[in-house]
């Protein structure tokens, strides 16, 4: 039973913790090697797909999307985001420049012998089995692989904002507890006890009737 | 423009609730200090009148209109965040 609550426990803030991590913006500083658009067939993995430019049709069931193929200075891997406008809807980055990021994306295209680095801000992952991308939302150029990337202050904000939430759910939650559930459980096993005792002592008087009905 | 209306709409429906929710707490506190003014300065004759009074002046009030930063902070931050992302 224990094993099951902290299960239940774990996943829920395991999900919490990845929502955060998708959502929230991240920074890499890379080397953009091409940017290329390609027609996308949205499948199993649509929730992962932002939404169409601001003010095109919304019923399109595909639609080009701009790539960004780049290379992380941090791993030397390669990282391809996808360039999507969010526009009013979820994530709140409200972003509607896509075509300009991708001309100031394609503007510092470089090759590994003469590279041109630059910082790239996105929210979302990269993986391969669902065919999804982060979503690029700005495109900065800078000097070197060693660049400041800056202090994450919107990512503290949200943070310690939410954080401060969680606890002051959390204190109510406990004190309305220990006021109101905890009495009413005792109270149960208090009753739940003593109807046992009632039982057993009953038991006890027919056992003892019908012993007197044994040879002695 | 339909993206933006079901965002204003339901940006406008949470906003209310959690101005109506504050609007309501922050007179239930303004009540209970003018109850303790009242109690602390032994002050004599109708206290409910006293109270009533002190709230009447509280609804014309500054402090009460600044809880319509509910809206108008959201909708300045969105502004803020539009620029930054789109022109900045």
């Amino acid at each position: 039973m224990r094993y099951i609550k902290w299960l239940f426990i774990v996943s829920f803030w395991v999900l919490v913790a990845s929502f955060f991590h998708y959502t929230l913006p991240q920074k890499d500083i890379v080397r953009i090697t091409d940017t290329y658009e390609k027609r996308i067939d949205f499948g199993e993995n649509s929730i992962f797909w932002a939404s169409a430019d601001t003010g095109n049709s919304v019923t399109a069931l595909n639609r080009d999307v701009f790539f960004i193929q780049s290379r992380q200075t941090s791993n030397n891997r390669v990282m391809v985001y996808r360039n999507e406008d969010t526009g009013w809807g979820w994530p709140p980055y409200l972003k509607f420049d896509t075509t300009n990021l991708q001309a100031e994306a394609a503007d510092v295209k470089s090759t590994a012998a003469e590279p041109q680095y630059a910082i790239i801000k996105h929210y979302g992952w990269r993986n391969e089995f669902m065919s999804i991308f982060p979503n690029a939302i700005s495109v900065k150029p800078v000097d070197g692989p060693d660049a400041s990337k800056g202090i994450p202050f919107l990512n503290i904000i949200i943070l310690s904002l939410f954080a401060m939430v969680v606890y002051f759910i959390w204190v109510r939650w406990r004190r309305f507890r220990m006021a109101r559930i905890d009495p009413a459980i005792e109270e149960m096993q208090d009753n739940w006890d003593a109807a046992g005792d009632a039982v057993n002592d009953r038991r006890g008087r027919v056992r003892r009737w019908l012993s007197t009905w044994r040879a002695k | 423009m339909f993206a933006l209306a079901r965002l204003l709409f339901l940006g406008f429906i949470v906003l209310s609730v959690i101005y109506v929710c504050l609007s309501f707490y922050s007179r239930a506190v303004r009540r209970d200090k003018l109850r303790s003014e009242w109690d602390q300065d032994g002050m004599t004759g109708d206290r409910d009148a006293f109270v009533q009074q002190g709230l009447d002046d509280y609804d014309g009030s500054l402090r009460r209109k600044l809880i319509l930063g509910v809206y108008v902070i959201p909708f300045v931050l969105m502004c803020v965040v539009i620029y930054l992302t789109n022109f900045a």
